[in-house]
This record gives structure tokens, C-alpha cells and sequence, in this order.
């Protein structure tokens, strides 16, 4: 039988195989390159140990600058979330609804390539098109790693369709991507207990019941302890508002306490380091010079066309994944 | 333009979200006829002919009472308070679409609700019909909860006993029984006058008719098993009303239920459990 302490040390052992294996592989192949180093003296075998000479020190190279760093960084705890989006419409007016409505286009096509399942839970479409605010679902695993870094301020520079003089007008469009919990998720997490939620109906009735057939379907939760209150007023009957607003509330429930998380760890090693704002503006779209740049890798991709259809945009997760891993190892190291 | 006709009317908060439903909906009518239906005044949910109920959609169709927010919301509690260990025998009277019935049927377990709803309106009954093979429970057999509506007037001094195949005693007896008082009819918005079925409305001179009627019913004999759980729903003030009429006619001590809006909504009975003798 095994008792609690086995478990804890196997859990131990369990997590240390990669360290392992790493260690195996650096071993045998820095042995591997002994071997060959003295061939290199052989004349008639000479060219083929070079050969090898190479190919194993690049592999060498390669185990140093991204396999054991890679072990440093702690396994994800946000990996298998889906994501939720809330895109608004900030500075710009109707210029900036419509960049919002490509905006909307560009992360959906980006769902297709990343076969997310995309669903629109709640828009506000204007007459003159685009939209004010949209909220989106993006499900399947990978979903919020990949699109959390888009939360921030969207700056887009270009002349708009309405303009008769040819001006160029700066709007903005802000975003907000929280982790998305299924109901399972929110037990586990224990993000909320129900004693601590307000459920309010938000526009009075008059007599209500049959003296009243207006569909009147708005709820809002509040979470008592933090605050935190999600209104909720798209689907026609309370009770899917009221499902909708509960998985908001999770969601942002979730968000905060993995930043409080993330603040405890980084607290822990003294290291200041300055969190993302959501007001900070983060990425600039400039149509004339055909130009995407992100203002916190201090990256810029000359086509905006493709960022536009989704596929420049991976480029950019994919360097602020990139970029965010190594953050999270330098702050290892400095860890004493 | 849609919308700004659709806000001179509702609105401009009321007609944004209004306008969203309408384009959303799968109806095969043109969305500017939607907007001068919606402009005239009819209600919305007959011009999307379908109405959310807690996780349904309930078919709908002019005369027929629209399901209100404050019946969801009882109805979800009641189910909620049920928890079946066998099979319950439902009566809802004043039916209407099905709606009440039809979400006990959703909620609760498989093989555990036979319901039966009575309307005297063939709109009504019609509609039921079409809800619960929509819903998938109008299929009789024991593995699955079925709902059967029928046309009859519970009024009639007679009912249940001429008519076949409403079989006492219930363990659920449900109701949304119209309630609205003569003086009160006068003053409806035209939204529900003009559209919604008088017969679903009006409840006598007082409102209370019809609960007088369920009470004597509830008071008949091998009516309802005992245990059995009885929940109308009342009009804004009629609460402590019905209370006394289920007190005085059928000795019921009751609860009342607050709607989501904080209005007594629901009269809750039990019957008296069986005495061990």
C-alpha cells in the first residue's frame, strides 16, 4: 500500500522525468561528440565525422537554448481553457464601430485556422454598420493562451470610408479576453459560492404577469465579496441571461485569481515587474503604410492585409507566446 | 431607418435589443415587415412566433397567452422542489401553449412527469399540441415524460368526470389561470388587449374566479393524492386572496412565492400527507 507521502514522492519523481531526460539526452550526445572529435584525426573518415561534427553540436546548441530552459517554465495552468472576448468601440465614433466589426472578422478567421469553434454571444450592430460592442466565444483547447495578449487597446490609423475630405482619423477599439469556464470548471475552481451572489432584474414591471407582454428579459449578477457585477440583456429570456451572465462572472472570477497568482509568484521573488494595463494601447493597424505594429514586443509586420485575414495575426500571437515565455524564465532565474 | 422607427416607438434601448432579435430570427418574414408589425404594436413574440422558456422554445401563435418571465421563473423553482422518485401525474389547467407542463417535462427525469393540460380554447389546445411534439413529449410510453392538452372548460361543474382520459387523483395540480379583474381589463395596453386571448385574461369581475373553481376542485375527494403539490400563479395584490380562498374552501394552509421582481407571484399548498392508519 502506499501511503500519503509515496504518493507526494512519486508526484515528486513523475514531475522530474523531463529534467531526465533532458540530462540523458545532453549526456549522449556530448558523448557522441567526444567520440567523433578524435575520428577527426582518422584521414580516411574525416569528411564523414565533420558532418557529424556539425550536426551534433547543432543539436548540442539546441538542447541548451531551448530544451532546459523550457524545463524552468512552470507546465500552464490556462492551457486547456477556451477563451471569451469582449471587444468595445473606444475613441473614433462610427469609424471606430467599424474597425471593430473587422476586428470581429479578423479573430473569427483566426478561429477557422486555429479550428476554434467561434460563437457570437452578444452584439450590438449599428445602422450605419459595424458595431458598438460585440462578445465572442472562442472554445477549444489553447483558446485563451493564444488570444490573451490581445487584450488591450487597438489603435487603427487610416482614412475612413465616410470621409469626403481624405483625412486620416486615429480610432480605437478596446479588448478585453478572459478565460472561459464551463460550468464543471467553476465548481472546480471554486471561483463563487451561490450565498454570494445578488441576482437583480433590472427595469420594473408594473404589475407584471399576465397584465404586462413586454419582453423584458435584462439580469445582473453581483458578486458580493469582490464586486464584480456582469449585466446581461441579449437573449430574450431571463433564465439564458441569467446562464450568460454566471459564465461572465466566472470567467472574470477566474481572470482575477489567476492574476492574483501570478502577482503572488512574482511577489515572492521581489521582482517588480509592470503588469499590462487594459488601457495601455497596445497595437497599431496604419492603412497607409500597410503596417501592423505591436507596441510591446516592438513588432511590426508590413501587411495588413494578411494580419486583417487572420494569418499575419498568428504571427503575432505566436512571437507574444514566444515573448511571455521568456519573460516567465527570466523571472525564474532571477529567482535565487 | 428600422431601427429609428422601432425607437420612436420602444425606445432606443428597448428597440436596439428588438432589432437584433428580429434579424437574428429564423422566421421566413421580411425584416421590414417585422419592424411595421412590431411599429403597430403587436407583440414580439407572436411576430417571431416563438418565445424562450427556461431552456425551450415554445411555439407561438395569436390568440394564445405569450409565456410571461414570472412564470419561467416559478415554474423552474417548482421542478426544482419536485425531485420525483416515481412517476407523477400532472394536471395544468388553463394551459395555454403547454408551457408549464412542457418545462417539468424538460427539467425533471426522464420517465417521471405524465401531464395533462386542460384549455377551452382550440387555439390553445392546438398549439399545446404542436409544443409537445416539438419538445419530443408527446410521445406516450413510460421510459420518457409526456404531456397530452385537452379541450375542456374547468368551470364546467361537471369536469373532470364526462370527459375521458383525465384521470384523478394528480400528484401536481399547476395553474396560470386568468386573473385579470373587470377594472383592471380597462386598463391593459392595447398590446396585450388587442392581441392576447381574453379568455386567458379575464378572471371575473374580482379576478378570482377561476380560483374558486381550482379550489372546490382541490377540495373534491380523490381529486388529488395526498402529498400532492398544488402552485397557481396570481395577479399583482391577489396573493393573500387565494390564500384564504384555498384556506376556506379546500383547508389548505399555503406559501407564497416572490416573483423575480419581488411581487407575491405563486400560491404554494401541499396536501396533507397520508395518515398512518
Amino acid at each position: 500500500m502506499s501511503s500519503p507521502e509515496d504518493v507526494l514522492r512519486l508526484k515528486q519523481l513523475k514531475e522530474t522525468e523531463p529534467i531526465q531526460e533532458a540530462w540523458d539526452q545532453w549526456v549522449s550526445t556530448r558523448e557522441a561528440l567526444r567520440e567523433t572529435s578524435t575520428l577527426l584525426e582518422d584521414p580516411e573518415l574525416r569528411s564523414m565525422a565533420a558532418e557529424d561534427y556539425t550536426m551534433l553540436t547543432e543539436s548540442l546548441t539546441e538542447i541548451v537554448k531551448t530544451k532546459f530552459p523550457a524545463i524552468l517554465v512552470p507546465p500552464s495552468r490556462t492551457a486547456h481553457l477556451s477563451a471569451l472576448m469582449e471587444l468595445k468601440s473606444g475613441v473614433g465614433g462610427s469609424e471606430a464601430s467599424l474597425f471593430l466589426g473587422e476586428m470581429l472578422r479578423m479573430y473569427l478567421r483566426l478561429a477557422q485556422v486555429s479550428r476554434w469553434k467561434a460563437n457570437i454571444v452578444a452584439s450590438s450592430d449599428l445602422d450605419t454598420g459595424g458595431m458598438r460592442d460585440a462578445v465572442v466565444e472562442f472554445k477549444g483547447a489553447g483558446a485563451y493562451e493564444a488570444l490573451q495578449w490581445e487584450s488591450g487597446v487597438h489603435r487603427v490609423q487610416r482614412v475612413p470610408a465616410t470621409e469626403q475630405s481624405g483625412r486620416v482619423h486615429t480610432s480605437t477599439v478596446a479588448v478585453v479576453v478572459l478565460p472561459l469556464v464551463e460550468e464543471s470548471d467553476a465548481q472546480k475552481e471554486e471561483l463563487y459560492s451561490m450565498d454570494d451572489i445578488k441576482i437583480e432584474v433590472m427595469r420594473a414591471r408594473g404589475a407584471g404577469g399576465q397584465h404586462v407582454n413586454k419582453t423584458e428579459s435584462a439580469v445582473r449578477l453581483t458578486h458580493i465579496p469582490s464586486g464584480v457585477t456582469v449585466a446581461m440583456q441579449d437573449e430574450r429570456s431571463q433564465h439564458q441571461n441569467k446562464r450568460r451572465a454566471f459564465q461572465v462572472l466566472a470567467s472574470r472570477l477566474l481572470e482575477a485569481k489567476l492574476a492574483r497568482e501570478m502577482e503572488a509568484r512574482r511577489a515572492s521573488r521581489r521582482n517588480l515587474v509592470k503588469s499590462a494595463d487594459r488601457s495601455d494601447k497596445i497595437r497599431t493597424y496604419n492603412y497607409a503604410q500597410e503596417r501592423v505594429t505591436d507596441h510591446r514586443i516592438g513588432l511590426s509586420l508590413m501587411n495588413l492585409s494578411s494580419v486583417m485575414e487572420g494569418d499575419g495575426l498568428q504571427d503575432f500571437v505566436a512571437a507574444l507566446q514566444r515573448d511571455h515565455e521568456e519573460s516567465q524564465m527570466e523571472d525564474m532565474l532571477l529567482e535565487e | 431607418m428600422f431601427l429609428a422607427r422601432l425607437s420612436a416607438r420602444l425606445g432606443k434601448r428597448q428597440a436596439a435589443l428588438e432589432y437584433q432579435w428580429m434579424k437574428r430570427a429564423s422566421s421566413p418574414v421580411p425584416l421590414d415587415q417585422m419592424v411595421a408589425r412590431r411599429v403597430a404594436g403587436e407583440p414580439l413574440q407572436y411576430i417571431l412566433e416563438e418565445q424562450p422558456f427556461g431552456p425551450l422554445s415554445i411555439k407561438l401563435r395569436p390568440p394564445v397567452l405569450i409565456p410571461r418571465p414570472e412564470t419561467e421563473h416559478w415554474t423552474i423553482r417548482l421542478a426544482e422542489l419536485l425531485r420525483p422518485t416515481r412517476t407523477l401525474s400532472v394536471l395544468d389547467l388553463g394551459t395555454g401553449t403547454g408551457c408549464i407542463p412542457l418545462l417539468l417535462c424538460h427539467l425533471l427525469p426522464a420517465g417521471t412527469v405524465r401531464a395533462c393540460g386542460i384549455d377551452v380554447s382550440l387555439d390553445a389546445v392546438n398549439l399545446a399540441a404542436e409544443n409537445a411534439a416539438l419538445c419530443g413529449f408527446s410521445f406516450p410510453g413510460t421510459s420518457r415524460n409526456t404531456f397530452r392538452p385537452i379541450q375542456a372548460s374547468f368551470l364546467d361543474p361537471l369536469f373532470p368526470h364526462k370527459i375521458l382520459d383525465v384521470n384523478p387523483p394528480f400528484d401536481v395540480l399547476t395553474s396560470n389561470p386568468p386573473y385579470i379583474s373587470w377594472s383592471e381589463y380597462l386598463e391593459l395596453s392595447p398590446e396585450v388587449t388587442q392581441y392576447e386571448d381574453p379568455k386567458a385574461l379575464f378572471g371575473g369581475p374580482d379576478g378570482l374566479d377561476f380560483y374558486h373553481a381550482i379550489a372546490s376542485l382541490v377540495a373534491r375527494k380523490g381529486f388529488l393524492n395526498p402529498g400532492a403539490v398544488v402552485a397557481v400563479e396570481v395577479g399583482d395584490g391577489q396573493a393573500e386572496d387565494v390564500q384564504d380562498i384555498f384556506h376556506c374552501t379546500a383547508h389548505l394552509n399555503s406559501e407564497l412565492w416572490l416573483d423575480p421582481w419581488n411581487k407575491k407571484r405563486t400560491v404554494v399548498a401541499r396536501t396533507p400527507a397520508r395518515s398512518r392508519s
